[in-house]
């Protein structure tokens, strides 16, 4: 009864439909006994974490698959009671420390320390080390990176650490020089099918190209997201046959009505009734650089060919400042203020003044 | 186009670097001797900053120009052409009418220069209506060239009017300023667009700005513009005379000036008329309220285009003016205020008693109505200054010199009692204490002064009255066991609550009511400490305590504060609402107190509305004591400064109890203190002295946001400088810059007023997307503040990136938003947005970690990713088949260990067609309870008990204290209790949930000590 995606997801490194070489690494590194900290990065979908879990596997045998969750609560140095979910089998505790957000210094400091201080308790393990899987950890902040740095080579005995990350850009370099970086490549168009195959296969239909074709178009690279889609699409059209639209998330086409509303109007009444649309974006829990992106593309797309360098120029330029603000709307609002007036320039009289 | 018109401004910029020398060498031998003579209307409101910026404009005309932010200067540059390019042909006659510049009118037949405050003679007046229609002429020459955003309507009879005064201001340092006429002429003749005249203006703006650095640094082209129009009101009018040849030529081409210009001759009430048909034609974007209210609050359009009238002292004596609608030269607080000075008197609303109305633009209806009715004389502003001018000081008529007279009688009267009295008090001291130095000059005023008898308390009569009666009925109405309201209704009341704000002589009214009614005041206050136990013993006033027997005084039970109480004795509780939280329980006690006292209560306090004073409300009777009126308090004040041989004027009274708030106790000491330097004050050291002595009040952030983006907010006319609104900031700077966020939208500019249709559009837009590039700095500022770095220094530069630039771009009226109380600033919707946020993140983090377990995930791609199909899984389903896909959907949720509560979480996270207000609609609510039903009827797996495991590990954090040093403890049962039950886990996953709570349970006990106990366990054996 569960969703595709999570069914037949592969739980041995045998069982991987793609990136055959970097399987049998992990799976001479899994065997060699001299396992060491691995960096996983890669984009979203592109199957880190169920490498990682069937790595794990390999190291200690089924018994990871018995996951539990642990609410920690911990009181940070300003008296804030925190909760921390801890996902942990008996071999390994995955942590997800950017959930508190500035706080996941003390989680490093409190909960890793902690179980890096311990041994392996269990004395029919097959490794003497146990494992700590950290989430997010692009998203860790420079003082939670640095209170890494030294858990890792100290209590290098009793524990390995495994970071999922997007991207190596935001790790601080002392800590990528201490682990193994491992690169998980999103799928090529020709995995993606063999998988989407798999899955059709397994549940006992055939899949016609054209089909495949659009779920990877949208998909792009995504693994999740194209059997997510998939599995939509056989709901909505069961014999999967004719002209299939893909069914868009609720976001993403509020995302392109917003677009479409600038592109209808420029003025600062328009801005103020986008203002209220992002601010139930952001309010429901699409990240700011997702709706930032999303309205770009689709601006990009309806614009003329000579505005299109703009725009992007913008989007690029106030997703820095997003990133470097606190307050996202703010620097959201500018760039549709930008958009709106590049673009009414343009209409109105033919040209905009050069960015920078 | 665009590259072109950027060449000519920068001509432009050439030809005006050298002309100053031009046109100075030409000026030269005129006479330059009387510099100081003139004196404008800006050096009259804001002394220090018009007179250093105009000289210093003056002084750096001829310097290279220098432009701080030049990158800034270039996009304005360029940009500016571009858009007007089009439209330039249309506005080129337009704007060159539009703001006409008050040229000095009285060119060579001016009489010579009159000293300033002199009234003119009568002949002075006959010149100059004959000088107009030159000198509207002329001032098109010059106004050709000026911007003018704002002021459409400027286009004016009275504006032409030249007063006398500024003819002489001009003469004087006239030389200068010429070449900005001849310069601009002879561009007008050869390039009448518009583009050039623009492009031109920033640079001088920077010059200026760089000179008086009163004001935004940043400041744009709609900055700059500003600075222009200032900088160019003041040059024209003092260069006179020149630009006369060269004004015929342009003459005709603004046809549109003539017909206003004669306008003056002709009688009052045409020119009145007329000004109504033009507040109704030409301002239909003001035609609000608001932007009426705040055009009267931001002042003059043109300041200083005048001379401002010295008039002799009194000499308004006995009249009373009405201002209404706006005036050209000067603020209407300027205006009142000058009224006041000369001892004239201000009314809002004309009456029959008005003896002259004056007429700016824009007056309101009604009050042209009621002149009409009233047959009210009216004046525009320059007869007024004109009357001002003429008149004589000290024109009183008889009736006010012998009401003058009366009242000196009386106010000598009553510093002859006090003397009286003073000498008495003096020698009955003397006597009592030789041993005393204390004199009565050692004393403060507010205690020699203080009122000695009814008739000295100042205002608030009918209130120390009821007072006065209530305490002489007092003993009635205890023997009557206060059943009877009596008169008034204070019969059955114990005691007697007053409040009021302070320093108008709540304190004093209750002492000297009480001594009137015989009564022996004892005053209890903050400084007494009053809790509940000490009010219940000090305060023994029913005699049920023997404290007072065992102390061993005697019998001597009734005391409060070791004074003796009898039935002739009045408890007054001051500053009640002072009883804080050293004073536990205080107002309770009291309260219990006042409901068995046997003498009388008065009570006293600021603010009755606060919360803790509500036991009181219905014990004791509410009186409230008003602020006195300044005539109230005048008189006595006059007394007091006769007595104390202090020349003060009536006048320059009112306004100092007025500037305080009629808060008589303040003016008292602020005289007091003024005394020590000087015997006189004059009206502008009476307004120092207030200024001085002001309150810092703290304004809230709505009407912070309110005069940061009024209409004219950043107008020419505005005296405020970048301290100043940077001030506004500091009042709250965490909100403030929040509520400019809200706002910016949701003004129509001042800036774009020039302009129309598409062209007002785009400029709008440029406006928007420049205040919320600011805004945008601003948060980068904002987390360096507030982030890891701590920069709190850079507070003043936050200030001015989220709060001064983006509202000195979009300041304007408000635009209506449709819906009531549409108008003035929201409530930032940031805060309740990112809270909702919060919440809803939350939520995601709850459902990601349940699903943890079956998904790999994290929160955004849960959200991102899974929810929009698994909506469809167990969401829509109840939409589409109701109650038949309840079963269906249950199933879904358990398998990814989801509960109700994270159903209503994933419904809520919905957007757009998914948005819960929609769904919730769809499910019909049968299928809702029977969802619910079902839910709860039914067995779930559960990830985690967290409920549980919340209370359990609380309780290990409370157990573990402030320092874990529990090794020794648990030092045996080490390494043992994680085993049992990790191992038998290798069942079903339906299996696991069970096995999972288990965990929690035993996890609830052990983990943390054991793990924590092993960690300091192991350095030891290690050791």
């Amino acid at each position: 009864m569960s969703l595709w995606v999570d069914k037949y997801r592969p739980r041995s490194l045998d069982e991987l439909h793609y990136h055959p070489e970097l399987s049998s690494r992990l799976r001479s590194l899994a065997a060699s006994g001299d396992f060491p900290h691995i960096l996983f990065y890669g984009p979203s979908g592109a199957g880190k974490k169920t490498r990682i879990m069937c790595t794990l596997r390999e190291l200690y045998g089924p018994g990871v698959e018995k996951l539990r969750i642990d609410q920690r609560v911990f009181v940070t140095p300003s008296n804030r009671k925190l909760d921390v979910n801890v996902v942990q089998s008996n071999y390994h505790i995955e942590l997800t420390p950017s959930d508190v957000g500035m706080y996941d210094r003390v989680v490093i400091q409190d909960i890793l320390k902690e179980i890096a201080q311990t041994q392996q308790v269990d004395l029919n393990a097959k490794q003497r080390f146990k494992v700590v899987i950290i989430n997010e950890a692009d998203a860790l902040t420079r003082d939670a990176q640095a209170a890494l740095r030294r858990t890792m080579e100290k209590y290098m005995n009793n524990m390995r650490l495994i970071l999922c990350a997007n991207s190596t850009s935001k790790i601080i370099a002392p800590i990528r020089s201490r682990c193994l970086l491992v690169r998980v490549a999103a799928p090529s168009d020709d995995d993606m099918t063999k998988v989407l195959q798999h899955v059709a296969k397994k549940e006992r239909f055939s899949l016609p190209s054209p089909v495949t074709k659009s779920i990877l178009s949208t998909s792009q690279g995504n693994l999740r997201k194209a059997l997510l889609v998939f599995e939509a699409m056989k709901m909505q059209r069961p014999d999967l046959t004719g002209d299939i639209e893909v069914a868009k998330p609720d976001w993403e086409t509020y995302c392109s009505k917003i677009a479409d509303s600038i592109i209808q109007e420029q003025s600062a009444q328009r801005l103020l009734d986008v203002r209220g649309k992002i601010y139930e974006l952001l309010s429901h829990c699409i990240p700011p650089t997702v709706v930032l992106k999303t309205i770009s593309e689709r601006i990009v797309d309806r614009v003329d060919d000579a505005l299109k360098p703009q725009i992007v120029h913008w989007a690029a330029y106030y997703e820095l400042r997003m990133r470097m603000g606190s307050k996202k709307i703010f620097h959201l609002e500018a760039f549709i203020a930008k958009v709106m007036t590049v673009y009414k320039q343009f209409n109105m009289i033919g040209y905009t003044e050069d960015y920078e | 186009m665009p590259s072109s018109t950027p060449k000519k401004s920068s001509k432009k910029e050439d030809s005006e670097d050298y002309s100053p020398k031009k046109s100075q060498e030409k000026k030269k031998p005129v006479k330059k001797d009387e510099k100081a003579a003139g004196r404008d209307i800006r050096g009259f409101g804001a002394q220090k900053s018009s007179g250093s910026s105009s000289t210093a404009g003056n002084g750096t005309g001829k310097k290279p120009i220098t432009i701080d932010d030049s990158d800034e200067e270039e996009e304005i540059v360029e940009k500016k052409p571009a858009p007007k390019a089009n439209t330039s042909k249309h506005f080129a006659s337009a704007s060159s009418s539009k703001k006409p510049i008050v040229l000095d009118s009285s060119d060579s037949d001016t009489p010579a220069p009159r000293p300033k405050a002199k009234p003119p003679t009568p002949k002075a007046k006959a010149p100059t209506p004959k000088a107009k229609p030159t000198s509207a002429k002329r001032k098109i020459l010059i106004d050709s060239e000026e911007e003018s955003e704002e002021e459409v309507e400027d286009v004016k009879p009275a504006k032409k009017r030249q007063s006398l005064g500024a003819g002489l201001s001009s003469r004087s340092n006239g030389k200068k300023p010429s070449y900005v006429d001849s310069d601009s002429e002879s561009e007008e003749k050869d390039e009448p667009p518009k583009s050039k005249a623009k492009s031109k203006v920033p640079v001088k703006g920077k010059k200026e700005k760089s000179a008086s650095s009163m004001d935004v640094d940043e400041s744009e082209d709609s900055d700059s513009e500003d600075f222009i129009d200032d900088e160019k009101d003041e040059k024209p009018k003092k260069g006179k005379g020149k630009p006369k040849p060269k004004a015929s030529p342009a003459k005709k081409s603004t046809p549109a000036k003539k017909a206003p210009a004669p306008a003056p001759k002709a009688g009052k009430k045409d020119v009145d008329e007329e000004k109504q048909v033009k507040a109704e034609e030409k301002k239909p974007a003001n035609n609000n309220w608001r932007a009426a209210a705040a055009a009267r609050a931001a002042g003059p359009k043109a300041p200083g285009s005048r001379d401002i009238a010295q008039g002799e002292p009194d000499s308004l004596a006995g009249l009373t003016f009405v201002f209404t609608g706006e005036m050209e030269s000067l603020g209407r607080e300027d205006a009142q205020e000058l009224v006041k000075r000369l001892s004239g008197k201000v009314t809002s609303a004309p009456s029959g008693k008005t003896s002259f109305v004056v007429v700016g633009e824009n007056a309101g209806a009604s009050k042209l109505k009621t002149i009409k009715e009233k047959k009210i004389p009216t004046m525009t502003e320059d007869e007024f200054f004109e009357f001002i001018r003429s008149r004589k000081g000290g024109q009183l008529d008889e009736k006010q010199i012998k009401a003058r007279q009366a009242e000196e009688k009386k106010i000598q009267q009553q510093a002859l009692e006090m003397e009286k009295r003073e000498k008495e008090e003096e020698t009955d001291r003397k006597r009592k204490e030789r041993a005393l130095e204390g004199t009565a000059s050692a004393q403060l005023w507010t205690t020699k002064y203080a009122p000695q008898n009814l008739r000295e308390i100042c205002g608030n009569k009918t209130v120390v009255e009821r007072l006065g009666t209530w305490l002489k009925d007092w003993q009635k109405n205890y023997d009557s066991g206060f059943k009877k309201p009596g008169k008034d209704g204070t019969g059955i009341y114990r005691a007697i609550l007053i409040s009021g704000p302070p320093g108008i002589g709540k304190t004093t009214s209750a002492h000297l009511m009480a001594k009137e009614a015989g009564y022996n005041p004892i005053e209890l206050n903050a400084s007494d400490a009053r809790s509940k136990k000490l009010v219940e013993n000090s305060t023994n006033i029913d005699n049920t305590s023997l404290d007072g027997y065992f102390q061993g005084k005697g019998i001597q039970s009734t005391s409060v504060a070791d004074v003796r109480v009898d039935s002739r004795t009045c408890l007054i509780m001051d500053e009640v609402d002072g009883m804080s939280a050293g004073d536990r329980g205080g107002v309770g006690a009291l309260n219990a107190l006042i409901k068995k006292t046997r003498i009388p209560m008065i009570l006293i306090c600021n603010d009755r509305s606060l919360q803790k004073m509500k036991p009181l409300q219905s014990t004791t009777f509410n009186m409230t004591f008003r602020r006195p009126q300044p005539a109230e308090i005048r008189s006595r004040i006059m007394s007091i400064l006769f007595k104390e041989k202090l020349k003060i004027p009536a006048n320059v009274v009112d306004e100092l109890v007025k500037g305080v708030n009629s808060d008589i106790r303040q003016v008292l000491n602020m005289l007091s203190t003024f005394k020590l330097s000087k015997d006189q004050m004059d009206f502008d050291e009476g307004k120092e002295l207030v200024k001085v002595n002001e309150k810092n009040t703290i304004m809230t952030p709505f009407t912070i946001t309110d005069k940061l983006t009024g209409p004219y907010a950043f107008s020419k006319t505005s005296k405020e400088t970048l301290n100043d609104r940077m001030e506004l900031y500091f009042h709250d700077f965490s909100f403030v810059p929040l509520f400019i966020q809200e706002h910016y939208l949701k003004t129509q500019p001042a800036l774009t007023n020039t302009l129309s249709g598409a062209e007002q559009n785009l400029k709008h837009l440029e406006l928007v997307s420049k205040a919320a590039d600011a805004i945008s700095d601003g948060d980068l500022i904002d987390r360096m503040i507030h982030g890891s770095e701590q920069h709190w220094s850079l507070l003043p530069f936050h200030a001015v990136q989220s709060t001064v630039k983006p509202a000195s771009l979009i300041y304007g009226p408000g635009r209506s938003q449709g819906g009531p109380g549409g108008w003035g600033p929201a409530f930032p919707q940031w805060l309740g947005q990112n809270s909702k946020q919060g919440k809803l993140g939350r939520q995601l983090t709850d459902i990601q970690i349940r699903m943890r377990l079956k998904v790999s995930g994290g929160r955004n791609e849960i959200r991102e990713q899974y929810m929009p199909l698994l909506a469809s899984k167990i969401v829509l389903p109840l939409v589409q088949r109701g109650t038949d896909a309840v079963e269906e959907t249950i199933e879904y949720m358990d398998e990814y260990f989801l509960g109700k509560d994270d159903w209503d979480a994933l419904v809520e996270l919905g957007v757009d067609s998914m948005a819960e207000s929609l769904i919730s609609k769809k499910i019909p609510s049968a299928t809702k309870s029977a969802f619910t039903r079902q839910y709860n009827k039914s067995d779930h797996p559960i990830a985690f008990h967290k409920g549980d495991m919340f209370a359990a590990s609380k309780k290990k954090i409370a157990d573990m204290g402030p320092a874990p040093d529990n090794e020794d403890v648990f030092e045996e049962d080490e390494a043992v209790p994680d085993e049992p039950s990790d191992k038998g886990e290798n069942d079903d996953s339906e299996d696991e949930v069970n096995d999972v709570s288990k965990d929690k349970l035993i996890k609830a006990v052990k983990p943390k000590g054991a793990t924590a106990a092993k960690g300091k366990a192991k350095p030891k054996a290690k050791k």
